[in-house]
């Protein structure tokens, strides 16, 4: 069979309510994202060919040989491919780059990235926020992790740097949290939306958490649910349920495992490449952007996404967010649902960004809808700034 | 001394125990690429710039400035909770490498980007010590 090049669309989309899953197991929940998504693809789970990551719990053997195990003893049939990108909240751009890249090379006809967190898993992704906060601390390697490092201690320490080389402010930091919780708050399955609107004032008067990062600037630990099949856009096109969107272009950029290993801790080189490149492949500007998904476990996350991807200059996104530039209706709307901050914080939750983001370039965001919104910015970062993913996505 | 409760280091192959033998002998030795001289910490197996596995355990001056900082509040774990608020700092060392540890300052308000800082050591128990900056 001739190596075939055809293009490549989001078919469907899923979430559930983000939140506490605690009394649901993970795979019935895997199950339903993944249900869902074929469901609105028009399509079901007999059309799946391939999954991006993790299957359900319990589906055998899969730290070795993932893709095996999702095969005949989840599927009932064989799978024709499975791949997984491993860099956490980063995996959105990343596991759409995946998927798009099996189906239009005709690996697979229709492939799904799910995330799904649920039940009462120990480590990383535990319901108990204490658990949680001693097992992600010791994702660092041991130079840091025995002095005490969180993963509010690393972003801290990088904002702390960006605030001396640029002069940021906490006001300006809380700018993007502000923006962010009003998304949120038109959202119905949003995690902190029905705590209702934030202010700066709020944001800056919340507990410190890591000088300089408070309460607020922080994202949550919580469960939920999420995800997106891909299939070829002519597919999509002749279900007729939803416009096709698709990846105009994509990059990546691998940084550093060790901080101490960065040139610089206040500006980073490695998103800015992924960024450079996504913008080239897809032949558009930055001004041709009308709303973003920046991936945010932090309010400072988003600065420097938005340095990176050169939406402004180095040392300039404490100025660019202030004044409500990134709120629905603002410059450049960006996490329109709420991002990490305010919609969901639950395992690979980029792909809660990259569905909102689905939605405005469908046109179908509701309340959140960004007017005559064509073009999408799309950057997942995992860990510290060590590595980036970055995409543009639209209707093709 | 009470049994410490905090973290350790896990899984550190056997290579990199030079560098944390020497915490425990209070004399701080990084690996120093033996191919073009830079200095490298965290210890790898390889250089990034000449790719030379070849290194020597050096001395070093011991002394720095601030290159980063934060005061962490909310802890990791209740053994690190007891000891906040602490302040985690990343040095840039004389040498011109950064090294991260925790700063021993009485006010966490005090602490400033640039501040010069030098290494001590804090014997944790029987096996281990951790490396500590104190103000020079």
């Amino acid at each position: 069979m001739p190596w075939r090049r055809r293009e490549a669309a989001v078919a469907g989309v899923y979430q559930t309510p983000q939140g506490d899953l605690s009394d649901r197991t993970q795979p019935e929940v895997w199950f339903e994202c993944a249900k869902g998504a074929c469901t609105d693809a028009g399509l079901t789970l007999a059309d799946v060919e391939g999954i991006i990551g993790d299957g359900p719990q319990g589906a055998g053997i899969r730290s070795r040989l993932p893709g095996a195990a999702l095969g005949h003893d989840l599927l009932g049939k064989p799978l024709r491919y499975q791949a997984s990108s491993s860099v956490g909240a980063a995996a959105s751009a990343s596991g759409l780059n995946l998927a798009v890249h099996a189906v239009e090379t005709g690996l697979a006809d229709a492939v799904l990235v799910v995330n799904a967190v649920a039940g009462r898993p120990e480590g990383s992704t535990s319901a108990d926020r204490d658990q949680a906060v001693a097992a992600m601390a010791k994702l660092s390697g041991p130079y840091e992790y025995v002095y005490g490092t969180t993963r509010v201690s690393d972003y801290a320490t990088l904002a702390m740097r960006h605030m001396h080389e640029f002069g940021t402010t906490s006001e300006q930091l809380a700018e993007v949290a502000v923006a962010q919780r009003h998304g949120a708050t038109l959202h119905p399955l949003s995690f902190h939306g029905h705590r209702g609107e934030i202010t700066v004032d709020d944001v800056v008067k919340s507990r410190m958490v890591a000088d300089p990062l408070h309460l607020l600037d922080c994202c949550a630990i919580n469960q939920g649910g999420g995800a997106v099949l891909v299939t070829t856009a002519d597919t999509v096109r002749a279900q007729g349920r939803h416009a096709p969107v698709g990846l105009l272009g994509y990059g990546e950029g691998h940084s550093h495992i060790d901080p101490s290993s960065a040139p610089s801790l206040a500006s980073f080189d490695a998103p800015a490449m992924a960024a450079d490149r996504a913008f080239e492949l897809a032949g558009v500007s930055r001004d041709d952007i009308d709303v973003a998904g920046i991936g945010d476990h932090f309010t400072i996350n988003v600065l420097f996404g938005l340095e990176a991807a050169g939406f402004c200059k180095t040392g300039e996104s404490g100025q660019f967010v202030t004044g409500g530039a990134l709120a629905i209706g603002g410059r450049l709307p960006t996490n329109t649902a709420g991002g990490f901050l305010s919609f969901s914080h639950a395992g690979a939750c980029g792909i809660f960004t990259m569905i909102e983001l689905i939605e405005q370039l469908r046109g179908t965001a509701g309340a959140r809808q960004v007017s005559g919104a064509r073009h999408g910015y799309l950057n997942g970062v995992g860990g510290a700034m060590q590595n980036s993913f970055s995409a543009i996505l639209g209707q093709v | 001394m009470a049994a410490y409760d905090k973290f350790l280091p896990e899984g550190l192959p056997a290579w990199q125990r030079p560098f944390w033998d020497s915490l425990r002998e209070h004399d701080v030795r990084v690996q120093k690429c033996s191919g073009c001289g830079a200095f490298r910490h965290v210890p790898k197996e390889l250089c990034n710039r000449c790719h030379s596995s070849e290194a020597t355990w050096s001395p070093i001056s011991g002394t720095g400035r601030v290159y980063t900082y934060t005061v962490v509040r909310r802890a990791p774990t209740p053994a690190y909770q007891a000891e906040a608020p602490y302040v985690l700092v990343h040095v840039e060392m004389a040498e011109g490498f950064r090294m991260i540890g925790s700063l021993t300052v009485d006010d966490p308000r005090t602490v400033r980007i640039g501040q010069d800082v030098r290494i001590t050591y804090e014997d944790v128990d029987a096996d281990w010590s951790i490396l500590r900056f104190e103000p020079a």
